[in-house]
């Protein structure tokens, strides 16, 4: 229907048929969009709003589960935990991720794909799995670093402590900056050198430039990535349960399990999570004053040239930072868990005679659902990425373009799941979608659903930002021309996105293939995640086998990623520029 | 449906013989079933040879070991076993229950109160296995009605870490716990996720009361989640005592070649009991009630006792290097005690520990 659109419309005589003309066709398409979102976003949402404000058994209006969710001190200092969670992590992320994603983006910094590289394998770490390596590296009484120190030193105890708030901003920082670093470097990326050249011209240095002129020009992807890390941080419900339990505090996540154990409390959990829906709306109406009506439009197809900077000996400093975050977040953390992965008994260190294939066996063979859990795991991430990617651009692209009465509301449905903790959201959607008439509990059909409302934020925030910086004037020659909507958007903006999107499709699909948070209460018995695997087995003492997993988890991750940049060609998130 | 199923067991099976394997899986079974046991396995296999079980009561390894030993006995009938702590296994039970979309066939919590609420409610099949009236006779009888029947058994000691802690000065008593010497080094697990925890406190709260544990608290513990982080913990080397620690796990761990040991406190190791039960309403009931028959058999005790629990047949004896809870001094609650005491006893928990 859309391909020859231009065709029928010369074909068309009766009056209905151009009565449909002036509706222009893409507009029913939005229709059908607003439908879907109200299905995944509004309905599971408002269902939990209601279920806040009623007795469990009766249904009736009640103020109650308020009074019982926040009339604990408890529950209120595990909001206030979760509150210094997100911001530790967000500032910390960024320190990671902006400096790495200027210096790989603008920079001569050497060694420039490894990097890219290792930024992306720490994507690829699940929290829960990095938070593991971490308390192998940094426990108080054991931790490898901690050993490391007293043996130089002589002191009689170590200096790092996982078990803490600043362990666990660090943990879950590591493994989140990429975000940070992803939405900063593709936005660089656009950037041309002529504003650079113009500062230093009038005189300015590079660490002026880069300050002044090159970081606020992609100052929406920066906040965005702030904004996204502060959101990941607080949702996270493996990481806190390893490192926060036994550091003896509790965050919000946390605490929402304990209101669904038995008896089941969904009621007081949603009135629990009701002022983190009030903190999304704030940041994001925050987001809307900084940037305010200031321009960012730094694309506009007019050309314009890219030069790297050189930084000359600096540019070793850079790469020696990079290197650092590189370790925090992959080299120290993968070491000890590939010594767990192929140990017989980890306890015992490294050594020849404790190497073994075993635990591989015992994955593989013995354990007659790693298979098809992993096999699992990653049908149902790239399902979910492409069907994220394909509704946040489209509604990316109705706000953008102003095509509809309160767009924003569009935005704000799209970007509200990210903070609604992936436990809340699953009960949610569980309350909706899993009893009859739809029945999907226990179905594909729900985990699919359930990670594509999880990850449409991420989703529209990297479209949002794609489209944000590509100016409507080329779509506009299109449709002067006679083109239709649709005809713009596929032979203008698709191609001008390709990058973007394709790095979109990855940063669902990854955070997919490690999300825990909302699949542990949507899987089925048959329908296992990897994440789900990882968290069973880490209640188990068994690291040999969970590190396997993790192992084998990245490494397959690795190799899909890597195998869809070789499809897409450069056009890919983490691509060598030429 | 039928002739479908078999023809397709049939073309599976002899694959199998013609790779030379599947000779000794296919003749195994058929002389040694008893009639009732045959007529359960035709019917099993009519429901489409699978079975969802939900299990808390061992580590994932003696889950899966217990799963392919069934398997083997019965062909064409696959075991898909859940691990999990028995809090998140309730819930994922409560869950299904109030969506009407019953997954699990047959659960094995380490909670019993889960079972007698379950019962209460209406939730479990009632099916009196040929083999409980041949278990021994601590295990019988918990439900005269017939709804749940323990299927294992293990028991929770004090575990350490030999590299840390020399054998003279390991805890010998659940008191010994307390002594300031031990601060910042000892692992517990967490009643509001592991049933074993739960009933443990709930033991040790009946013997001392609660003042136990707002001492224990004092000597700042490691708290996970299931009992057996506290494994995990000995064996990083973060802690050095594992104060819930349990026997099968931590023994299953020692052989693996970790350096850790048990001891079996003076004052009474805790024993646990816990029971199975099939839901009602599940989808292969058939099933399920061959996997109860089959949990109570000699052959699933023999596995237990492989990896250190109890046995809970009079014909198995324990493994070489475990002890026996016959020849322990043990200490349990009673089932109304723990029906009443573990949701106190998580509360209590909260309060004095935080989390």
């Amino acid at each position: 229907m859309t391909d020859n659109s231009l065709d029928v419309r010369t074909v068309q005589f009766s009056a209905l048929a151009s009565r449909v003309k002036r509706l222009d066709a893409s507009f029913l398409l939005w229709l059908v969009l607003i439908a879907l979102l109200a299905f995944l976003i509004l309905n599971p949402i408002l269902r939990l709003i209601i279920s806040s404000l009623q007795e469990t058994d009766t249904g009736r209006f009640t103020l109650a589960n308020y009074r019982t969710a926040y009339g604990n001190v408890r529950h209120l200092q595990s909001l206030l935990n979760s509150l210094e969670l997100g911001v530790g992590v967000a500032l910390l992320a960024t320190c990671f991720g902006v400096p790495i994603a200027w210096a790989i983006s603008r920079t001569d910094m050497p060694g420039k794909a490894f990097i890219r590289l290792m930024v992306f394998a720490a994507f690829v770490t699940p929290p829960y799995l990095g938070a593991i390596g971490w308390i192998l590296l940094a426990g108080p009484n054991s931790g490898w670093l901690n050993k490391i120190w007293m043996a130089l030193t002589g002191a009689g105890h170590g200096i790092f402590n996982i078990y803490s708030m600043t362990g666990l901003i660090l943990v879950i920082a590591v493994t989140s900056f990429p975000y940070t670093f992803v939405f900063t470097s593709s936005a660089l990326d656009l950037v041309s050198s002529e504003m650079e050249d113009a500062a230093n011209i009038l005189g300015a240095r590079t660490l002026r430039t880069t300050l002044r002129i090159t970081l606020p020009l992609v100052t929406p992807a920066i906040i965005g990535g702030v904004i996204i890390s502060f959101l990941e941080a607080i949702a996270l419900f493996g990481a806190p349960a390893l490192i926060a339990l036994p550091a003896r505090f509790n965050v919000v996540s946390t605490q929402l399990w304990q209101f669904f154990e038995y008896p089941v409390r969904v009621e007081e959990a949603a009135a629990y999570a009701m002022p983190l829906l009030a903190i999304t709306v704030l940041m994001f109406w925050l987001q809307r004053r900084i940037l305010g009506r200031r321009g960012y439009t730094s694309v506009t197809g007019k050309g314009g040239e890219r030069r790297m900077i050189a930084l000359g000996p600096w540019r070793w400093v850079m790469l020696a930072y990079a290197l650092l975050v590189c370790a925090l977040s992959v080299f120290l953390p993968m070491l000890v868990l590939v010594q767990a992965a192929f140990a017989k008994a980890w306890g015992r260190g490294f050594s020849f005679d404790n190497l073994t294939l075993h635990n591989f066996y015992y994955l593989l063979v013995e354990q007659t659902q790693a298979k098809q859990t992993i096999l699992n795991t990653f049908v149902y991430s790239a399902v979910t990425a492409f069907a994220a990617i394909s509704l946040s651009l489209a509604i990316a692209y109705v706000v953008n373009r102003k095509l509809v009465p309160w767009s924003n509301v569009l935005a704000f449905l799209c970007v509200a799941p990210f903070v609604v903790p992936g436990i809340v959201l699953a009960i949610g959607f569980y309350a909706a979608y899993a009893p009859p008439p739809l029945a999907l509990y226990g179905t594909a059909t729900i985990l699919i659903l359930g990670f594509t409302t999880r990850f449409l934020p991420i989703a529209y925030t990297s479209s949002a930002a794609g489209l944000r910086s590509i100016n409507p004037e080329m779509e506009e020659a299109v449709r002067i021309l006679g083109g239709s909507r649709l005809l713009a958007i596929r032979k203008v903006l698709i191609p001008l996105l390709k990058k973007s999107l394709a790095g979109a499709w990855i940063l669902v699909f990854i955070p997919a293939t490690r999300e825990l948070s909302s699949a542990i209460f949507l899987v089925g018995p048959n329908t296992r995640v990897i994440s789900v695997m990882l968290f069973d087995l880490s209640e188990e003492g068994n690291f040999e086998v969970r590190g396997d997993l993790g192992v084998s988890l990245l490494i397959s991750t690795v190799a899909i990623a890597g195998i869809g940049s070789k499809i897409i060609g450069r056009d890919f998130m983490l691509r060598s520029k030429s | 449906m039928f002739p479908i199923r078999r023809r397709s067991f049939i073309i599976g099976s002899s694959a199998c013989l013609v790779l030379g394997s599947g000779s000794k899986v296919l003749a195994q079974p058929a002389p040694s079933m008893r009639p009732h046991e045959k007529e359960l396995y035709e019917a099993a296999r009519k429901e489409g040879g699978e079975l969802t079980w939900y299990t808390a009561q061992s580590d994932d390894i003696t889950a899966q070991a217990l799963g392919r030993s069934f398997e083997s006995i019965y062909p064409g009938i696959k075991v898909n076993a859940l691990r999990t702590t028995a809090q998140v296994a309730y819930q994922r039970i409560t869950q299904e229950i109030k969506a009407s979309a019953i997954q699990c066939d047959l659960l094995s919590t380490t909670d019993i109160g889960h079972s007698v609420a379950l019962k209460a409610n209406g939730a479990l099949e009632k099916y009196v296995p040929d083999n409980a009236s041949k278990v021994l006779d601590v295990y019988k009888n918990y439900d005269p009605d017939g709804h749940y029947f323990v299927t294992s058994a293990g028991m929770i000691g004090i575990g350490y870490n030999t590299a840390k802690v020399k054998e003279a000065d390991a805890p010998k008593n659940w008191a010994d716990l307390l002594d300031p010497k031990w601060n910042n080094n000892i692992a517990l697990g967490h009643p509001g996720f592991s049933g074993y925890v739960g009933t443990w406190a709930l033991t040790l709260r009946n013997q001392y009361g609660w003042e136990f544990f707002e001492k224990l608290a004092k000597n700042n513990p490691r708290v996970g989640r299931s009992i057996n982080d506290t494994v995990t913990m000995l064996n990083a080397g973060e802690s050095a005592i594992a104060g819930s620690g349990p026997v099968g796990t931590l023994l299953e761990s020692v052989q693996k070649g970790n350096p850790l040991a048990m001891v079996y406190p003076t004052d009474g190791t805790v024993l646990i009991i816990a029971p199975s039960s099939i839901m009602k309403g599940c989808k292969h009931p058939n099933t399920a009630r061959l996997f109860m028959e089959f949990l109570l058999s000699e052959g699933a005790s023999k596995i237990w006792v492989d990896h250190f629990n109890e046995t809970i047949r009079p014909e198995v004896s324990a493994s070489k290097g475990a002890k026996s809870a016959k020849d322990l001094k043990i200490i349990r609650p009673t089932v109304e005690q723990i029906t009443k005491g573990i949701p106190e006893v998580i509360k209590q928990w909260r309060e004095t520990f935080g989390v």
